[in-house]
């Protein structure tokens, strides 16, 4: 066998292994996506591969957007009013939800990167003593689990009357993003090349010019990539915002809504997969506009200059 | 300086936000009751509609918060010293465990004997009452009832056949033999409910436990006295086992109880002919069918009948009992509204809705299958509430439910081990 003809075999092998785990990573997705777009009761009763069959026992249309209309503008009821009359009421829509999640991510994404940089630009390159201790300290916090935190945050914000409100979700987010922000910055921040800074504080720089004006332009990929993470974490929680926040319609978020709409007894779970592909409009095109960032940024420290 | 521009603009635009977005500003003279529970969605809008009279009469505004996640949740808020001024159990136990902890306020400082007792039938009062850190006291409020004792059936199919509606349990197995003579297979039966599969198993249980046992033994059930491992239990998981484990009488076979979705469950009743005649669920199931399948005109149902007529007309069923966590005017004048039947005009008027309060007249009820959960309630002998909701998370929402799959997985002749497990997770 030739070295030719064993470099083919392997790149079968190779590509074959790759092509598999593709399919059985992306063949589920494709399932839910074809299920958003069937009709309520064949959902229920067959699998989703049978809507391309081409023996069908139901009249009804292979694939509509009904599920799609019903998690969009909400589901229509009916009840008998007080009077006898039939009353033909809308539910809600997602639009209120939609908005609370943007509310609730868009600062719980900032903040915690402004600080975590202005904190990571300190660890690096300031010098003030118990630098390493504070630092240890940050990176020690990596390991404790936010659950932890739920019950004893809760006693505070009762105290300041913070419940319920934006607020207390954003620091909430903040305070639990902030190690990793801080510990991903401080890798990335610290390997940038020492001269450029000496040359700045020669120029007469201060630490704040500094940081502003080349420290946040140089350190772009590994804020990107870290905006990235902490809008999708923020963005699919559910816990964390069930608790400071609450589940009242004015403020409950997407994740929230979606998990009502499910029904009492869960006797709607055909809207989850409508409801996914909706609510992962966003992300996706947060991801997609910063995605040239995030190869760079997942290197973000690994490589030591 | 443009950069500078820009970050001034993020900084004034981020304070403009925390100024908007700031605590909540409450009027001085508005008054909120706060309530917490677990159904969402349509019934969260239906319960809001039957607050409205109250909220218009008093200008006391009632906030409901509904989440999946109730049972998590309330722990929290309640450890975190910020409960709801009332929170909607639909498990009696879990409202047990905060009476234990002290945290419930006793309704007989509120209400007086007399008077609950014009609103509720006694067997709901006895269930309210549970045992604090100083004795007993009237834990909660009961406001929606739902009655599991049923069997569903497709007409007309069913009376098409020649069918009629069994009085007796031994009737109702008669005609399951003769539904597999003609053909037909009698019983749709399906379990699987992700973590909690098994539930639907533990409600035939107390059925039958309630049909072949004094109330007192059912009692002593849910609260641990009498164990599973007992042959008063292992005589209802027998009868169970009769008709779950003939292949003849569950659509699919046996082993399909487990993988069908208790909701899917009844659907192969709906297909033409009927793939099976009878499926046992309580009243909520008419949200699982097919959308164009009409309760009274596809589809009724019967009261699941009884075995020995020692022990009369049992239900079973199950509700959603208020706790009250805070002491404010106007949550006592909340809590009184919800004990009268007006609180519950406007859900039971909308359908799926059975009132618990005795000055809820039946002709609310908006269909005769509305009305005849009512009088169903109404006829009972006893009434019960379902006994794994009863019973600690443990068990009742553990133990009980995986025991119940391996009972079934093994076709019932694990019994004796299936019980001592379950038994085995009873906390001390």
């Amino acid at each position: 066998m030739g070295m030719k003809q064993r470099k083919t075999i392997s790149d079968i092998v190779v590509n074959g292994v790759l092509l598999f785990l593709c399919l059985v990573w992306t063949l589920p997705t494709f399932g839910l996506l074809v299920s958003s777009f069937r009709y309520k009761d064949e959902v229920r009763r067959t699998g989703w591969w049978t809507a391309f069959s081409t023996q069908r026992e139901s009249e009804t249309p292979r694939f509509v957007l009904d599920n799609y209309l019903e998690v969009l503008m909400g589901r229509d009821f009916t009840y008998t009013s007080a009077t006898g009359a039939e009353v033909r009421a809308s539910g809600d829509d997602l639009s209120q939800a939609f908005l609370n999640s943007i509310a609730v991510t868009v600062p719980a994404t900032v903040i915690p990167i402004l600080i975590a940089a202005f904190a990571a630009y300190g660890f690096a390159w300031m010098d003030f003593p118990g630098r390493k201790v504070f630092f240890t300290i940050v990176v020690g916090l990596l390991v404790v689990p936010l659950q932890i935190a739920l019950i004893p945050i809760l006693r505070d914000y009762t105290l300041l009357q913070l419940n319920g409100t934006f607020l207390a979700i954003w620091l909430a987010h903040t305070g639990f993003g902030l190690p990793l922000a801080t510990y991903l910055l401080y890798n990335y921040i610290s390997n940038l090349p020492r001269d450029i800074l000496e040359s700045a504080f020669m120029d007469g720089a201060s630490h704040f010019t500094t940081f502003i004006r080349l420290i946040l332009p140089l350190s772009m990929p590994a804020l990107a990539s870290f905006a990235i993470f902490q809008f999708l974490w923020v963005w699919n929680d559910l816990l964390v915002a069930l608790v400071f926040l609450g589940a009242r319609p004015d403020v409950a978020v997407l994740t929230q809504r979606l998990q009502e709409m499910v029904g009492s007894r869960g006797q709607d779970w055909h809207l989850l997969t409508a409801g996914a592909f909706i609510t992962m409009i966003l992300p996706l095109t947060v991801f997609f506009s910063l995605q040239r960032y995030f190869v760079r940024g997942l290197l973000a420290g690994s490589v030591k200059g | 300086m443009k950069r500078w521009n820009i970050i001034l603009a993020v900084v004034v635009a981020f304070a403009m936000l925390l100024t908007a977005c700031g605590p909540r500003e409450v009027d001085d003279g508005e008054q909120v009751v706060t309530v917490f529970g677990a159904f969402v969605d349509e019934d969260a809008r239906r319960f809001r509609e039957s607050m409205r009279p109250f909220e218009e009469r008093t200008g006391i505004s009632v906030e409901y918060e509904g989440s999946g996640d109730f049972e998590t949740l309330i722990l929290v808020r309640v450890e975190g010293a910020n409960p709801p001024d009332l929170a909607a159990f639909p498990q009696p136990g879990l409202l047990g465990d905060f009476v234990k902890q002290g945290h419930v306020i006793d309704l007989n400082d509120w209400f007086d004997t007399g008077y609950l007792q014009q609103q509720y039938d006694q067997s709901w009062l006895d269930m309210a009452m549970m045992e604090g850190p100083d004795g007993e006291i009237m834990s909660g409020i009961w406001h929606r009832a739902n009655v599991k004792s049923l069997v569903w059936y497709p007409i007309p199919e069913f009376y098409d056949a020649g069918y009629t509606i069994p009085e007796t349990w031994d009737e109702m197995l008669a005609l399951s033999d003769q539904m597999v003579a003609d053909g037909n297979v009698p019983w749709c039966i399906g379990i699987e409910s992700a973590g909690a599969t098994g539930w639907v198993a533990t409600d035939w249980m107390e059925d039958i436990m309630l049909r072949t046992q004094p109330v007192e033994k059912y009692d002593m059930w849910t609260t641990g006295e009498l164990p599973f491992d007992s042959p008063e239990v292992k005589k209802a998981a027998e009868i169970m086992g009769e008709i779950w484990f003939n292949d003849d009488y569950v659509f699919g076979g046996v082993p399909s109880i487990l993988t069908t979705p208790f909701g899917d469950a009844p659907t192969p009743m709906f297909d033409s002919p009927p793939n099976c005649f009878m499926h046992r669920q309580a009243s909520f199931i008419p949200a699982f069918f097919p959308d164009n399948v009409e309760v009274g005109r596809d589809v009724d149902y019967f009261y699941l009948p009884p075995i020995d007529p020692a022990f009369g007309r049992p239900v079973l069923g199950a509700g959603d009992i208020y706790g009250v966590f805070n002491d404010r005017p106007e949550v006592r004048e909340f809590a009184e509204y919800l004990t009268t039947g007006e609180s519950t005009e406007f859900w039971v008027k909308a359908g799926g809705f059975v009132s618990p309060h005795n000055d809820a007249p039946l002709d609310w009820y908006p269909t005769d299958a509305d009305r005849g959960y009512a009088e169903i309630l109404q006829q009972a002998t006893t009434f019960r509430f379902d006994g794994s909701d009863l019973m600690p998370g443990a068990v009742g929402a553990g133990s009980f439910w995986t025991g119940m799959v391996d009972f079934v997985s093994a076709r019932g002749e694990n019994i004796d081990s299936v019980m001592r497990s379950i038994d085995a997770a009873w906390p001390d």
